[in-house]
Parts: C-alpha cells; sequence; structure tokens
C-alpha cells in the first residue's frame, strides 16, 4: 500500500501539474480539496480521467468523486479495491 | 493613451522598451519569468501556453503601473487579439483523444481550448470585473487594434484597458505586446 | 442611448427551423428539435442534441454551390441564417461593400478537419481544407459568398461570441464608423467539443431540464443566426422599418472560474444591471428574459440568484429555449435574441420545456404557453472565462 501511495502522489502531481511539489510534500492523510491542496472541479475530474487511464476504474458520478478523493490515503485505498489494470 | 507597454517573444522581454535581464528561451523563458516576478500563483502551471504568455504579460505590466492592491473593480476591461486562436491548447487537448486505443479526453486540457480563458485568467486574478473580450484577427495590425481599444472607450464605465496582441502557435513560438492604456 | 441601434433584418437557423418563420411556429407549439445524433459521425450516441435538420449536401444545393467548392457545416449555416438577415433588411449586392460583417465562432471549420486530420498527416488528400479550418476563415467564407463586405471581423468568446459580436457592432455604430453593420455567429456541433463538454461531465444523457430541481447538464446544438443593425437615419433614408431595438447591452467579467459561474452570479448581475443602464430602463419595465439556461447545475443556480438579486422580488416571466435547440455554444447569443424578437413581434412568452419541480432558491420558469405583450425583453448569453453579455431588446415605438 505504501508503494501505491508514493506512485499516486507522483501521478497526482504529474496529472495535475503541481509543478513545485514533489510526493514528500504531499501529506497522504491532509484533504486534496478545500484547505488541503486546494484543488478545484477540474482537477476533481482530471483525477477521474487519471483513475481511468491508469487503473482501469470508470467513475461515472462526479458527486462520488467527492468521497474518494477526500486524501491520497483514501484514494489509494479505493483504488487498491478496485482496479482493473 | 498609452501608460505603459510589455513585449514577450521566445528571446527577449522589454517592459516601456527596457530590456529584462533573462537566462532562458521559450517556454522555459515563461516559467523563468513567473519565478522571478510572481512565484505565489501555482495556477500558472495549469494554464496553456497562451494563457501564460498573457498572464506574465499582464503582471509585468501591472507591476510597472505599482500599487497592486487586488480590490474589485469593473472599470478595467481587458481585450486582447490574436492570428491562432487557442491553437496550442487545441493541439495539446487533440492529443488525448486522437488515438482510439488510448482515448483520454482531459478536462483540464479542453478548458483552455478558447481564446478568451486568457482574458478570463487576468480577471480572476486582479478581479476585473469589467469588459473582457478576444478578437481573432489575420495578423498583427496595430490600426484595427487600436481602433478596437478606443471604441471599448465608448462604454462610460470603461476607464482603462489592458488590451494588445497575444499570440502563440506553439509552447516555443509566441508573442505578446500588450498596453495599459487610459481614457 | 440617444440614437437608437435598429435591428431592421434577421435570419436564423436552428434545430427547430431552418428560417424564422419555421422557428417561430416551433417556439409557438412548444416542438423541440433536441434528438438523437444523425449528421455528426460520432461513437456518443448517448447523448441528445440539436443538430440542424439539413445536411451538408442539402445546405449547398439551398444556396447553390457547386460541389467543386470547399465548404464548411459552420459556414453553410451562417450562409443560410445570412441570407435570410440581408434579404429581411432589403440589402442588395451593391450595398455589401458599405456594410461591416461580425462574425462569433469558436470551432470554425473543424467539422472537416476532424474528418480529414490522418488525411493531412498520411496523404496529399483533403489538404485544400487545411486553410479553412481556423475562426476567421469560417467568417470570410459565409461573409464572401454575398460579396465584398467593408471589413469583415471574428469574435471569439466562447458561448457569448454571437453576443459579443451584437455589440461590437452596436459600439461601432454609436462611435460612428459604421451606419450598417451585420453581427451574429454560427456554430455546427463537433466531436472536438462533444468529448470535451462530456469530459467536464456537464453533458445530460436525457433531455435537458433548465431550472428544474433534477436537471443534470446541458444538451449541445448547433445553427447561426445574424441580425442587421442601422442608425435610424439610415433605415430612413433606404425606407426599410425597424424589426426591433437593441435598446441596451452589457459586458461583465465574473472573474471565478475558467469554466464554472460563481455562487452569487456576480458577472451575470453586472452584465445585466449595466444593460438596463444603458438602456435607462428600470427593472420593473423587463417583460420577459430569456436565460442563458443551459441546464446544469451550476449555471441555473449561478443565473438564479444573479436574476434575484437584480430584481428582487419582482423576476420577470423568465424561460430559457435551449430545451427546444440544445446549448448553440458561440452562436447562442444570436439564436435567442431572434427569438426574442420573434416574441416581441408576436406577443408571446417561449416556454421553458420540459420541467416540473422548482430549485432551491432557483428562479421558477414559465412553464406553460403565455400570450403577452412585450416591450422589453433581456436575452443573456454567458461564456467560458467568466465572459457573460446581456442584451436587451424592445419593440419598436409605433
Amino acid at each position: 500500500m505504501d508503494e501505491l501511495i508514493y506512485t499516486l502522489k507522483q501521478q497526482i502531481i504529474e496529472a495535475l501539474n503541481l509543478e513545485d511539489m514533489k510526493p514528500e510534500d504531499i501529506d497522504e492523510n491532509a484533504s486534496l480539496f478545500g484547505e488541503g491542496l486546494g484543488l478545484d472541479s477540474i482537477d476533481a475530474l482530471e483525477l477521474i480521467v487519471m483513475m481511468e487511464k491508469n487503473y482501469g476504474i470508470k467513475l461515472q458520478d462526479p458527486a462520488k468523486g467527492k468521497e474518494i478523493f477526500k486524501s491520497v490515503a483514501v484514494m489509494a485505498d479505493f483504488i487498491a479495491k478496485n482496479r482493473t489494470k | 493613451m498609452i501608460k505603459h507597454q510589455v513585449y514577450i517573444s521566445p528571446n527577449e522581454v522589454k517592459v516601456d522598451g527596457k530590456a529584462l535581464a533573462h537566462n532562458e528561451k521559450g517556454s522555459a523563458l515563461l516559467t523563468e519569468l513567473y519565478r522571478n516576478n510572481i512565484g505565489d500563483y501555482p495556477k500558472f502551471f495549469k494554464m496553456d501556453t497562451l494563457s501564460k504568455l498573457g498572464f506574465i504579460a499582464s503582471e509585468l505590466l501591472l507591476n510597472i503601473e505599482g500599487n497592486r492592491s487586488f480590490e474589485p473593480r469593473e472599470d478595467r476591461a481587458v481585450i486582447l487579439f490574436n492570428r491562432n486562436a487557442s491553437l496550442q491548447a487545441d493541439t495539446h487537448y487533440q492529443s488525448t483523444i486522437q488515438d482510439p486505443e488510448h482515448f483520454f479526453p482531459s478536462p483540464a486540457a479542453f478548458v483552455y481550448t478558447l481564446p478568451n480563458i486568457v482574458t478570463g485568467e487576468i480577471a480572476i486574478r486582479n478581479k476585473y470585473f469589467g469588459e473582457t473580450s478576444f478578437i481573432v484577427i489575420d495578423d498583427y495590425d496595430e490600426q484595427i487594434i487600436m481602433k478596437n481599444l478606443d471604441i471599448a472607450f465608448q462604454d462610460p464605465v470603461t476607464t482603462s484597458i489592458i488590451g494588445g496582441w497575444v499570440d502563440c502557435s506553439d509552447e516555443e513560438h509566441f508573442e505578446a505586446r500588450i498596453f495599459l492604456m487610459e481614457k | 442611448m440617444t440614437n437608437p441601434i435598429l435591428i431592421t433584418g434577421c435570419g436564423v437557423v436552428s434545430a427547430i427551423g431552418n428560417n424564422k418563420a419555421e422557428t417561430l411556429d416551433a417556439l409557438l407549439n412548444n416542438r423541440s428539435g433536441v434528438g438523437p445524433l444523425v449528421h455528426l459521425k460520432t461513437e456518443h450516441k448517448e447523448f441528445p442534441v440539436g443538430e440542424v435538420k439539413m445536411s451538408d449536401d442539402e445546405m449547398r444545393k439551398r444556396l447553390n454551390i457547386s460541389d467543386n467548392n470547399i465548404t464548411t457545416r459552420t459556414a453553410l449555416m451562417g450562409m443560410i441564417a445570412l441570407d435570410e438577415a440581408l434579404k429581411e433588411a432589403k440589402i442588395t449586392p451593391e450595398m455589401i461593400p458599405n456594410i461591416g460583417f461580425i462574425s462569433g465562432t469558436t470551432v470554425g471549420g473543424m467539422d472537416m478537419s476532424e474528418q480529414y486530420y490522418l488525411d493531412y498527416v498520411n496523404n496529399e488528400n483533403h489538404k485544400e481544407y487545411i486553410a479553412v479550418h481556423d475562426c476567421g476563415s469560417c467568417s470570410e467564407m459565409t461573409a464572401e459568398h454575398f460579396g465584398k463586405f467593408a471589413f469583415i471581423t471574428t469574435l471569439s468568446t466562447a458561448c457569448s461570441s454571437a453576443a459579443n459580436a451584437i455589440i461590437l457592432g452596436a459600439n461601432m455604430i454609436r462611435c460612428g464608423e459604421a451606419d450598417i453593420v451585420v453581427v451574429g455567429g454560427s456554430e455546427c456541433i463537433t466531436k472536438f467539443h462533444l468529448n470535451g463538454f462530456n469530459s467536464l461531465m456537464i453533458l445530460d444523457t436525457q433531455w435537458c431540464r433548465p431550472f428544474d430541481a433534477t436537471r443534470a447538464g446541458l444538451n449541445l446544438g448547433e445553427g447561426a443566426a445574424y441580425l442587421v443593425l442601422e442608425t435610424e437615419e439610415s433605415a430612413k433614408r433606404r425606407g426599410v422599418k425597424a424589426q426591433a431595438i437593441l435598446s441596451g447591452y452589457g459586458n461583465a467579467c465574473d472573474a471565478f472560474h475558467q469554466t464554472a459561474s460563481s455562487p452569487d452570479g456576480e458577472g451575470a448581475f453586472r452584465a445585466m444591471k449595466e444593460a438596463l443602464e444603458l438602456a435607462d430602463i428600470q427593472p420593473d419595465k423587463i417583460d420577459y428574459i430569456n436565460a442563458h439556461g443551459t441546464g446544469t447545475p451550476n449555471n441555473d443556480a449561478s443565473e438564479s440568484t444573479a436574476v434575484k438579486r437584480l430584481f428582487g422580488e419582482n423576476v420577470p416571466p423568465m424561460s430559457s429555449t435551449k430545451q427546444f435547440t440544445g446549448h448553440t455554444t458561440s452562436a447562442s447569443g444570436s439564436i435567442e435574441a431572434v427569438f426574442c424578437i420573434l416574441a416581441l413581434q408576436n406577443g408571446f412568452v417561449p416556454v421553458n420545456l420540459n420541467w416540473s419541480q422548482p430549485m432551491e432558491d432557483g428562479i421558477v420558469p414559465v412553464h406553460q404557453s403565455v400570450k403577452k405583450e412585450l416591450k422589453h425583453v433581456l436575452c443573456n448569453a454567458f461564456g467560458f472565462g467568466g465572459n457573460d453579455s446581456s442584451l436587451l431588446i424592445s419593440k419598436p415605438e409605433l
């Protein structure tokens, strides 16, 4: 799981153009939206595309994204359970 | 009446006619200008090249004007012109839907496939609630640009305009010539 | 505004009609043109769209354009609408060199580029279409079918493009740059933006429901519309009457997000307020608002807030007509302006179709047919980049 979390952080940084960040800078339990990394609605959609591209998970309902993207840790957990790639 | 002007090309940066020193060229120059003159706006890295160019040019222009209060105002219009519309962003977005085997339309890329997003980015950064517009013309033409900016002053609300040419055909080929004009 | 700007002619083509007469009939009889995709060759058949009910071949035949000529769908629709507008305003070919043309589009000739892109890369076929891909060439192709206009300008500000073309034309007339300007926009559906809007997850797989509590997104549409703007003096000289008056307009920036609207509808509020102020008309004189009303959760909430801020307790009758045509993107500002002109001329409020449940904190739209004499109407068009425009169109005084 640690490896998945680290890889996920790298993929988030790449997908969202978080140019000045390194995986070490992201706290896996901090909220991604709102306070934490301050991501917005377009970032959420981009993460949905990233999950399909890298892990074969198709999310039809953007509202579900809110729960899954609570933090990197929550995201990793969801991916581990649902990945098809 | 033109108060200030900024010129940016892949090799050159001039503020009010004076050259600004830099080490990089092309897309790396834009990143260098961001780090040296702004540095506190991470959304910069999400922008397409046209928005980065327009954003940086406007920042250099506003820095030379001084007194950056970021207070909301509606009397400043942002009116820009170019030839290539949002071509670089369009190409980038197209690449995400080009391959039927690897088909992942990118929302973050699609957002920039309109030339007027750059006027939106400048307005968001500075809280400008006034007129914004983007006009596509055949080629750089100072007469057409100035005439249209004059027309914009017809609106009694508009007392000041960030206007001019912001064009980009790909990540390494771009040009900005923008002015800060007052009525 | 001291000198009124007359609208002496207009033309329209959309999913509900290939001209004004067909359009009026559809609006009066609540007949939507939204349905399954027919013309666009895409895998995404799950999205209802408002396609114009003519193939490119049919449009070419109508315009007497031979198969040897290169055309694009956006330009063809533009020509059909422009033809109707020029005829109504009694503009003859000899007058064209003294008239300006301002058009709004985003996709331009992209429908052909999508079809022939791989040819461009792999062989020499169809390379002539490369030159007509861009927005400017599309406006030129549309205009040149009728002669050599005094000038051709293209505006590209997303879904407010056509409305902004109308505003630019009006400003040019007001500062004496022109006596007559033809303004509007055109846009066809392409795979590029169908997929793009889908990636933003704002398309509905069902028929859209603007201002309804269950709304889930927009349906894309296509079409074109042009208006002939003219000074009173020029119209008198030519002996043509006004179909309507452009009494006011406003453009403001929402300055909130690249594609989403602010919760308090700041840009929309300011644009509408500016239009009223320019026209020197009080809110209680507005008889109808043609909303931007795309049917996305975000727009309808934001626009409702803006309208309530401006009109308080007394929100005028309001409806979206995007259930009829789909969201015609860059052309929507002029297409819906023509709908407003038809409403003014025929004394009715277009129905907000497919509505049953009021939104929380939203406006309650006109959901049943209403015959009403209208004097002043507002027409909203909001584009990505927070580019919000509003037009105030009035019935000419007799």
